[in-house]
């Protein structure tokens, strides 16, 4: 049952490496779909090409949202968390047979919601914000796949209860294990909100129920929509802190702290979602306050907090291998070639000051009027999901490939340049995007000269730049993540065995020695770059309630 | 070590010094944020308002025909366009997939718009000041604008209401004073909207007025969005010389001809699905509630749209 790691020396329950893998593979296949997708999305929006129709454009939005958000953040995720609680606990899989059962489910929903919107019977927009109304399949389909979800978190628990038991990993859980429980508990209140939702949502489409409240459904829908989005930081954040110790043998500067953050997230994400009904009538300004600033900000600390967790422990650790030398020679000597470690730097770059600061700003009650709807908004999004959580995956992805499918990685110089490529597209798209929506473009919308319209609108004419600056950065993306699939897929099926330390391509750091204790800061370095953050935040900060005092008087 | 449990006694050491100083000016950050936000409230000019009445979608669709008719000063690529008083209730009303009214507002003037949907969730976007609020079918949300630049501005729909959804866009006109409307082509609207046409019992309606009531509600119903009234073909049959007409139409399947008129219109309007002009099979016509007597106005109007 259980095979000893000749790599890390993890013990390593072949059941659960089955269920990695397969949930690893459905993964990587939502992703793939999502990216076609959003590669035909991108040369639709760019009206020069306007390469679509308006029917298969909505529908494709709807597509791409699903399999993009949805199945491969999910999927991915459920394997991280088997990961998490087996092989870093060195515990055996609790109920591998009720494993596939939530596999099963998670396939099905996959196939049954993709199949009803390529039918053309659910262009709804992931949102699917009633009364506009889809096929019943279509919600029946997410349930589905939610409730293998819910299954699966609910497994990782056990695993967790039989670790615990067993004590297998000593006397306190292993800070990656305890940041993916936070993930598994923020994704049961999603998925119990899922639940309050869809299914009410299900039987209005059946016809069994008359209404779903239109304000109700859209407060409820974001208890799903953005805490799942929690989800992701949760399980990313724990992935950086595991890169970190893989890397450069590093760990949290002060795990006291970082469990702290952990535990912010759980409590005050939810009520966050409040941020999504700030332009919305029906609750007043005083819920909106309330809700994103006592709520939201306690959850943004956190990422502030792990902020500068994350990067002093490379730092610490760095400087206990001897590059000790001025602000920043530990991140000059750091392991470069190492694709999983350029990925998750870039990532947390990408978040914090793309997706990061954008978030907090669009996130306050009347900075949100200037963008609520814009392309700004997946702009924003592009920056913490695509940029943080889904190249924090491919990054961890060139660590599973060698110790979980035991493969080699195919094209190792390529996996070099990848995630910078990557970094680059989604970093032009997701600015490209950002500066458009602040120029009022709206998203999801199919044709920016409303042709068939009583009237016509032209935007600010530097929208013509951005847009080209969008569709590169799209073109240059969609080119990275092929790359990455094929990368994995010729690794995983074609790849040569793994047959020991002797073929791993990326290194995995020892312990560094014990630091000389030292007065002073830990992380110098760190705290440089999370004030140069602060500044970045301030000015954007500014600049947008500069541009909110300059529209018309609204109260 | 993340991987590993941690070292003995991790949950007693101290935070180091710069880990803290982050932390005390993140903390610090957040709660500034939260007092800003407050703040703004008291001095800022651009704030999301409170007020929200719980309607329905036929009641406010009724509410916003009312008003329409009250205030009509002419029309604009089909939509009607009205001159509210400074400081009064503005009825916006947002459906698939346009915007009525459209309308002309003075400078630095307030007005209250009530702002709802007559069926999906529609987004109000103005542009190019780039404001934006969320329309809900059922609530009235009121948001009290005060325009503080003159010139033409469109309110675009940024929430996915369907296939026509891009299609949706409104307008509104901001000026200081009446000769600026010439600066937008709308000098020839009215400078007060008509008064209202009465309609009772004992005295019919003539002809015109017949048909002005059915422009009325060409543009009030929204059957603007698909008929036209030059020739051209959008999503419907347009109604130019449409009386009278032999048409080649579809029932149940079966093909067959049909000349339009009175009986044919009325049961076109009632029953949208029964008789379907061939060529636009694919475009469901929405339930479109009439009364006869609306009916009637509706056909003087299609009647007078002649080749």
């Amino acid at each position: 049952m259980f095979r000893t790691c000749d790599i890390t020396g993890f013990k390593v329950d072949l059941r659960s490496e089955k269920l990695i893998r397969y949930n690893a593979v459905f993964a990587v296949i939502s992703l793939l779909m999502a990216v076609v997708a959003a590669l035909l999305l991108v040369f639709t929006r760019y009206q020069p090409m306007h390469l679509l129709g308006a029917e298969w454009y909505y529908r494709l939005v709807t597509f791409h949202g699903l399999n993009a958000l949805i199945f491969w953040i999910i999927f991915f995720e459920v394997a991280g968390l088997y990961f998490g609680s087996t092989v870093i606990l060195n515990t055996r899989f609790c109920s591998p047979k009720t494993g596939w059962w939530a596999f099963g489910l998670m396939v099905a929903g996959l196939v049954i919601s993709n199949i009803i919107i390529l039918m053309g019977k659910a262009d709804v927009m992931l949102t699917s914000y009633t009364p506009l109304k889809a096929h019943p399949l279509y919600y029946l389909g997410i349930i589905l796949f939610a409730v293998g979800a819910l299954i699966a978190v609910i497994l990782f628990f056990g695993n967790l209860m039989i670790a615990r038991r067993e004590k297998t990993y000593g006397e306190t859980m292993p800070l990656v294990a305890y940041g993916l429980m936070t993930a598994a508990i923020i994704a049961v209140i999603t998925l119990a909100s899922g639940a309050l939702i869809y299914i009410p949502t299900f039987l209005w489409s059946l016809g069994l129920i008359d209404n779903v409240d239109p304000a109700m459904y859209k407060l409820i829908w974001w208890g799903l929509g953005h805490s799942s989005q929690q989800i992701n930081v949760a399980a990313m954040v724990s992935i950086w802190y595991m890169t970190s110790f893989l890397t450069v043998g590093g760990t949290s500067i002060n795990e006291k702290v970082s469990r702290s953050a952990f535990v912010l997230y759980i409590l005050f994400i939810c009520l966050a979602s409040a941020h999504h009904l700030l332009t919305d009538p029906g609750v007043s300004s005083a819920w909106k306050v309330w809700n994103t600033s006592y709520a939201m900000y306690l959850a943004v600390l956190a990422s502030m907090i792990h902020a500068f967790a994350v990067p002093s422990s490379f730092e610490v650790a760095q400087r206990k291998w001897g590059f000790n030398k001025g602000l920043f020679q530990w991140l000059a000597k750091a392991p470069w070639g190492n694709p999983a470690f350029s990925a998750i730097i870039l990532a947390i770059i990408g978040f914090g000051f793309i997706g990061g600061t954008t978030g907090v700003i669009f996130g306050m009650e009347q900075t949100n009027i200037i963008v609520h709807n814009t392309i700004a908004i997946p702009g924003h999004f592009k920056g913490t999901v695509v940029i943080g959580t889904t190249l924090t995956f491919m990054g961890i992805t060139y660590y599973l490939i060698p110790l979980i499918f035991r493969r080699k990685i195919v094209g190792f110089k390529l996996a070099q340049w990848q995630p910078w490529l990557f970094f680059i597209g989604i970093a032009m798209l997701s600015i490209g995007m950002i500066v458009l929506g602040q120029l009022g473009v709206p998203r999801r919308h199919w044709d920016n000269t409303f042709s068939g319209g009583p009237f016509s609108h032209n935007f600010n004419p530097a929208v013509d730049f951005f847009w080209v600056i969008t569709m590169l950065g799209g073109v240059i993306a969609f080119t990275a993540t092929l790359i990455w699939i094929l990368i994995v897929v010729f690794s995983v099926f074609w790849g040569p065995k793994v047959n020991g330390p002797q073929d791993m391509q990326l290194t995995i750091s020892p312990l560094p020695p014990e630091g000389k204790p030292h007065k002073g800061f830990e992380a110098p370095g760190t705290l440089v770059l999370t004030f140069l953050f602060l500044l970045v935040f301030l000015a954007l900060f500014f600049l947008n309630w500069k541009w909110l005092a300059a529209t018309w008087n609204v109260n | 070590m993340s991987l590993l449990s941690p070292k003995e006694g991790w949950y007693d050491t101290k935070v180091s010094k710069d880990e803290k100083m982050w932390m005390v000016i993140a903390l610090i950050l957040c709660l500034a944020m939260f007092v800003w936000m407050i703040l703004w409230h008291v001095y800022g000019k651009q704030n999301p308002s409170s007020i929200t009445y719980r309607t329905t979608t036929t009641e406010f669709a009724k509410l916003s025909e009312a008003y329409i008719k009250r205030n009509l000063v002419g029309m604009d690529n089909g939509v009607p366009v009205v001159r509210p008083e400074p400081n009064s209730d503005v009825f916006l009303l947002a459906e698939m997939w346009r915007f009525s009214p459209a309308m002309i507002l003075i400078k630095d003037q307030s007005y209250n718009f009530h702002i709802s949907s007559k069926d999906l969730v529609h987004g109000f976007s103005l542009q190019p000041v780039n404001m934006n609020f969320q329309i809900y079918p059922g609530y009235d949300y009121v948001l009290k604008f005060t325009p503080t630049e003159t010139g033409e501005f469109k309110i675009v729909c940024n929430e996915f209401c369907g296939i026509g959804h891009h299609t949706m866009i409104g307008k509104i006109i901001v000026i200081e004073k009446d000769e600026d409307l010439k600066l937008y082509g709308y000098e020839n609207m009215k400078t007060k909207p008509d008064p209202i046409i009465e309609e009772s019992d004992d005295k019919p309606l003539s002809e015109e007025q017949m048909v002005t009531l059915g422009e009325q509600l060409y543009a009030l119903k929204g059957c603007i969005g698909c008929h036209s009234t030059d020739g051209s073909v959008l999503l419907a049959p347009s109604w130019k010389g449409l009386y009278g007409k032999t048409e080649d139409i579809k029932e149940g399947g079966k093909k067959s001809t049909v000349t339009v008129d009175d009986a044919y219109i009325k049961e076109s309007i009632l029953e949208p699905q029964k008789k379907i002009t061939i060529g636009f099979e694919s475009t469901m016509m929405p339930p479109t509630p009439m009364s006869d007597k609306e009916i009637a106005q509706i056909t003087a109007f299609i009647k007078s749209l002649k080749n």
